[in-house]
C-alpha cells in the first residue's frame, strides 16, 4: 500500500486541480470530494454541473463510469457477503479501484468461491486498512490540489487538464479491437449529437458504442472459431 | 446563473453522485448469493466506462457552442493528441498532463 501512497496523492491532486479549474468553488469542491469519492465519476460530471445539465443525466453518466465496480464487487463478493450489513455499507463506500485491485492480488483464491476462509477476519482487516488509508491519502492530495487550483488564472484553460486525467484512465480500458471501435462510434456519436436537448447525445453515444464493442466482440469470436 | 453557485442544484447532484457510488461498489455485497451476473450483461458492463469516458472527452475537446468543432484551430484537440501519445509511451499521467498543457499553451499564445 505505502509504495503507491505517492501515485494515490498525485491522482487527487490532479482531480482536485481540474475540479476547481472547472469553476467549482472551493467550498463545494470540499462537500463533493468528502461525499462522492469516484475521482473520475466527478471529473466526468464537470462539465455537465457546469452547464447546469439535468440531474438524472448528471447522474446516469456517474453511474456509467461507476459500472466498472459492479464487476469488481461481483469478483470480491465471497470476501464481504458474510459480514453484517452496516460492514458491507462501509465497504461498498471504500471498495475504490486501488483497494479491489490489491485486494483481489492477495486474497485471489477466497475471490474466486474456492477457499474455505470467505469473510474471515483477516481480510476485513486487510481490506478494511488499505480502504482508510487509501480515503485518506486520496482526500489529502485532492485539498491540496483544490489550493494549487485556487491559484491558477482561468484564463489560461486549465480545465483540459480533466479531460487528459479522464483519457490518462481511459487508455488503459482500451485494449483491444472491439473496445477501440467502440470509443470511436461513441465519440462520433458524442460531437454529432451535442446539439440534442438535456445532453441526451452522452447517452446515445454510449449505448451506440457499447452495441458496437459488443457486435465487434461477437464478430471477432465467430472469426476465431472458424479458424 | 452560473450553477457552481447554485447550492440546492450542487448538494441535489452530490447525493445522487454518492449513491451511484456506492450502489455500484456494493452492488454484489448486497445481492442475494443466488444472483450472477449474466455473461453478456458483464461484457456490455467492461465496455460501458470506457464509452462513457470517451463521450465526455469528445464532447468536451471536439464540440465548441454545441456544435462540432473539427478544426485544425482546435487548440485542445492537438493538446489532447500529444498529451494521449505521452502517455501510451510513458503510461505518465502527470507527463500526460504536463505535455497537454504545454501543447495548448504555446498554440494558444502563438498560433
Amino acid at each position: 500500500m505505502m509504495p503507491l501512497a505517492p501515485a494515490i496523492t498525485v491522482w487527487g491532486v490532479v482531480t482536485g486541480v481540474a475540479m476547481v479549474n472547472a469553476g467549482l468553488t472551493i467550498p463545494a469542491a470540499l462537500l463533493m470530494t468528502f461525499t462522492v469519492f469516484a475521482g473520475s465519476a466527478q471529473l466526468a460530471v464537470m462539465p455537465l454541473l457546469a452547464t447546469g445539465a439535468p440531474l438524472p443525466i448528471v447522474w446516469v453518466t456517474a453511474l456509467l463510469v461507476n459500472l466498472r465496480f459492479v464487476i469488481f464487487a461481483a469478483a470480491s463478493r465471497w470476501s464481504f457477503m458474510h459480514l453484517p450489513w452496516p460492514q458491507r455499507l462501509l465497504a461498498s463506500y471504500l471498495n475504490g479501484d486501488l483497494g479491489f485491485a490489491l485486494f483481489s492480488r492477495r486474497f485471489a483464491a477466497a475471490d474466486a468461491g474456492l477457499g474455505n476462509d470467505n469473510g474471515n477476519p483477516e481480510q476485513w482487516g486487510y481490506f478494511y486498512g488499505l480502504a482508510v488509508v487509501n480515503w485518506i491519502v486520496w482526500q489529502a492530495g485532492s485539498v491540496l490540489g483544490f489550493l494549487i487550483g485556487g491559484l491558477m488564472p482561468s484564463d489560461w484553460g486549465f480545465e483540459l487538464a480533466a479531460y487528459l486525467a479522464l483519457t490518462a484512465v481511459l487508455i488503459p480500458m482500451v485494449q483491444r479491437m472491439p473496445a477501440i471501435a467502440g470509443i470511436v462510434s461513441t465519440a462520433a456519436v458524442a460531437v454529432l449529437g451535442v446539439g440534442l436537448p438535456m445532453r441526451l447525445g452522452l447517452l446515445l453515444a454510449v449505448l451506440v458504442g457499447v452495441t458496437v464493442a459488443l457486435l465487434g466482440e461477437a464478430w471477432r469470436e465467430r472469426r476465431l472459431a472458424r479458424t | 446563473m452560473n450553477h457552481f453557485h447554485d447550492w440546492g442544484y450542487l448538494a441535489a447532484a452530490f447525493a445522487g453522485l454518492t449513491v451511484t457510488t456506492v450502489i455500484t461498489r456494493g452492488s454484489f455485497f448486497m445481492l442475494p448469493a443466488r444472483f450472477a451476473l449474466p455473461a453478456q450483461v458483464e461484457r456490455a458492463l467492461r465496455y460501458a466506462p470506457a464509452c462513457a469516458l470517451t463521450a465526455i472527452v469528445a464532447q468536451g475537446v471536439l464540440t465548441r457552442n454545441h456544435e462540432p468543432f473539427l478544426s485544425f484551430e482546435n487548440n485542445q484537440w492537438w493538446a489532447l493528441l500529444a498529451g494521449s501519445i505521452v502517455f501510451v509511451k510513458t503510461r505518465n499521467m502527470i507527463a500526460m498532463i504536463t505535455v497537454g498543457m504545454v501543447v495548448f499553451t504555446v498554440l494558444r499564445l502563438w498560433a
